[in-house]
């Protein structure tokens, strides 16, 4: 369910205004990420994908599996904006991070219209998903939670940037492990690519504010963190197969084992297990203890 | 709730961000070619102000340390204006995720912000070259100057309509500053200066691009009033915005500020360094303002004639 919005947002003061490079590591994603720039309609080898190869019941598996990873990338669209706007209304907040945001959040656009291309191409992009209960956990409105001012900023970043896209970099990965096809494996090393330094963002950033943090603060940051984990994660956001929605999971099953990119329960639930309990130790050295059980 | 706590708290207006979000039916295909023809643009002519301007240029410069203070002045005033484009042009992003408006307005709106950092980064770059970046202007006035006209605050306003923010913001104040790049892309000699100006416009092109074709698209499925609304908005742009010197400085009101921001402009143009004068861009405004009306007149939208005492008849 989406948590309540204050109604309040920040009240910009644009100056004195920074834009000189101020948090290193994070300009250096920047950096890279501009140097990194590619194009999904002539860097992917769509003329490649041959869907007489493909037994019909499979091409449809993979049409939701690649559905389903357009709904989880559109969440970028309106977050990452409003993550943009935040930084921005913060007084003298460092350029660094809002630099690497217009980016990332055009590699988003890139990486939804890659789904969306992909799964047209298996059969049909599904718009929406079959489980009520599994649609409603798309509709947090994150964007309302990073723009209101009740809520801290760096709160937000750790749990929605720390874990969340922590974790999706890690199942990421491991779809493109399995993934044989020539399409698949294309767009999944341009996400992987990207996604990993999507994920340093938010941990170069925690590690850049944590000295200044404190017991409210860390408070609040663990708090959120449980909420994530408890409330998004392992209700199946990304590991489906904790959600209602069985004809995604078994898919994902399918599609795992035609090598067109995607992962069975087997094999990602030890990826969940290891990155939460990484993540909770990286945390734990930034002072943030959570209990997610 | 006391009377009292009342009438000091007026209840809070409702914006976009009191609405539940609602994801799904979750529709990406393509509504409006030329748009989507936008973002596949864009995508294909990114640059990077660090390593594709030759910034080699700016060493060595043959100039005082007067025209030098007054460049610094000139491209870090940029900077704070394009500065203004990152932290608004995301509201609009918002309101057609909220709206569930056609795909391609989001897609290619993911980029324009990427654009609009690339420009404030570049122009930032400039003035850091010249001697330095300088982090915010001198006379409180100034402020009013380069600070928001407001385009956050209508983004996430369910009650002004998103074709008159996009007819006045992109289709005249666009267009004005598109037209002005074009001047000094055409004046400017200094090849880094030329480059930064020159790759800006490239991307204003598509910026400007995107309102017209969204016009385009969205006037025959409006009724007279709605199209009332983006005429009134696009006259307010450009009566008491642009003519009052949001991108052109010899527009405004006269105070120190502003005689100072001219004199910054003036010194900069003599140094070759990228701004330029009212004696030349008044010409270019005119015209700039003569197209914006005859391009909407197909529309609908009639802009009248605007009087300033910068003129000598009607613009």
């Amino acid at each position: 369910m989406p948590r309540d919005f204050s109604g309040e947002i920040p009240v910009e003061r644009r100056f004195p205004l920074h834009l000189e490079p101020s948090i290193s590591t994070i300009r250096d994603l920047y950096d890279q990420a501009k140097q990194s720039r590619w194009d999904p309609e002539r860097d992917i080898p769509w003329e490649q994908f041959d869907p007489t190869r493909y037994a019909p019941e499979v091409l449809a598996a993979a049409a939701l599996s690649w559905s389903r990873k357009a709904w989880t990338e559109y969440g970028g669209l309106p977050e990452t904006p409003a993550l943009i706007i935040r930084f921005c209304l913060e007084h003298e907040r460092e350029s660094d991070p809002k630099y690497f945001l217009t980016v990332r959040n055009t590699e988003e656009a890139w990486h939804l219209e890659c789904c969306h291309h992909f799964a047209e191409l298996l059969g049909g992009f599904v718009e929406q998903p079959a489980s009520p209960a599994y649609a409603a956990l798309f509709n947090q409105g994150l964007h309302r939670e990073v723009l209101d001012a009740s809520r801290s900023l760096d709160a937000y970043v750790a749990a929605h940037i720390g874990i969340q896209d922590g974790l999706d970099l890690e199942l990421c990965r491991l779809h493109r492990g399995n993934a044989s096809n020539p399409v698949a494996r294309a767009i999944l090393d341009y996400l992987v690519a990207d996604k990993t330094r999507h994920a340093a963002f938010g941990w170069f950033y925690l590690e850049t504010r944590a000295a200044g943090w404190n017991d409210a603060e860390r408070h609040a940051i663990a708090a959120e963190i449980e909420h994530v984990v408890r409330d998004i994660e392992l209700k199946g956001l990304r590991c489906v197969w904790l959600s209602d929605s069985t004809d995604i999971a078994e898919a994902d099953r399918v599609t795992s084992g035609a090598g067109l990119g995607a992962a069975t329960r087997a094999e990602e639930e030890p990826v969940l297990r290891r990155y939460l309990a990484e993540a909770m130790a990286q945390f734990a050295k930034l002072g943030v203890e959570a209990e997610i059980g | 709730m006391s009377i009292a706590e009342t009438s000091t708290h007026p209840p809070r207006k409702p914006t976009l961000l009191d609405r539940p979000e609602q994801r799904f039916p979750l529709k990406l295909d393509v509504e409006i070619k030329k748009v989507r023809d936008l973002f596949r643009a864009a995508t294909r002519n990114q640059w990077d102000p660090c390593t594709d301007i030759d910034w080699s240029a700016l060493e060595g410069l043959d100039i005082d340390n007067t025209h030098r203070h007054a460049a610094r002045m000139y491209w870090s005033r940029r900077a704070w204006s394009e500065y203004g484009a990152i932290s608004e042009s995301p509201a609009l992003l918002i309101r057609f995720c909220e709206e569930k408006r056609e795909p391609d307005l989001r897609y290619f709106f993911t980029i324009r912000t990427q654009e609009e950092s690339r420009h404030a980064e570049a122009c930032y770059l400039m003035a850091e070259h010249l001697g330095g970046y300088i982090q915010q202007p001198a006379l409180v006035d100034f402020q009013k100057s380069v600070a928001t006209h407001g385009v956050r605050k209508m983004a996430l306003d369910p009650e002004t309509p998103l074709e008159a923010i996009i007819a006045a913001l992109v289709c005249a104040a666009e267009e004005v500053a598109f037209d002005v790049f074009r001047h000094l892309v055409e004046i400017t000699p200094n090849k880094a200066a030329n480059q930064v100006l020159r790759s800006i416009m490239r991307d204003e092109v598509r910026h400007c691009g995107f309102g017209w074709a969204y016009l385009e698209h969205r006037i025959p499925r409006m009724s007279r009033a709605e199209i009332d609304v983006c005429e009134k908005a696009v006259i307010t742009m450009i009566r008491d915005v642009e003519m009052n010197g949001y991108h052109s400085s010899w527009l405004a009101p006269d105070s120190a500020a502003t005689r100072g921001e001219i004199e910054a402009d003036r010194l900069t143009w003599q140094a070759g360094l990228g701004a330029t004068v009212e004696e030349l861009e008044k010409p270019v405004f005119v015209e700039s303002v003569r197209s914006i009306r005859e391009r909407l007149a197909p529309f609908g939208i009639a802009i009248p004639m605007f009087e300033h005492p910068k003129f000598d008849g009607l613009v």
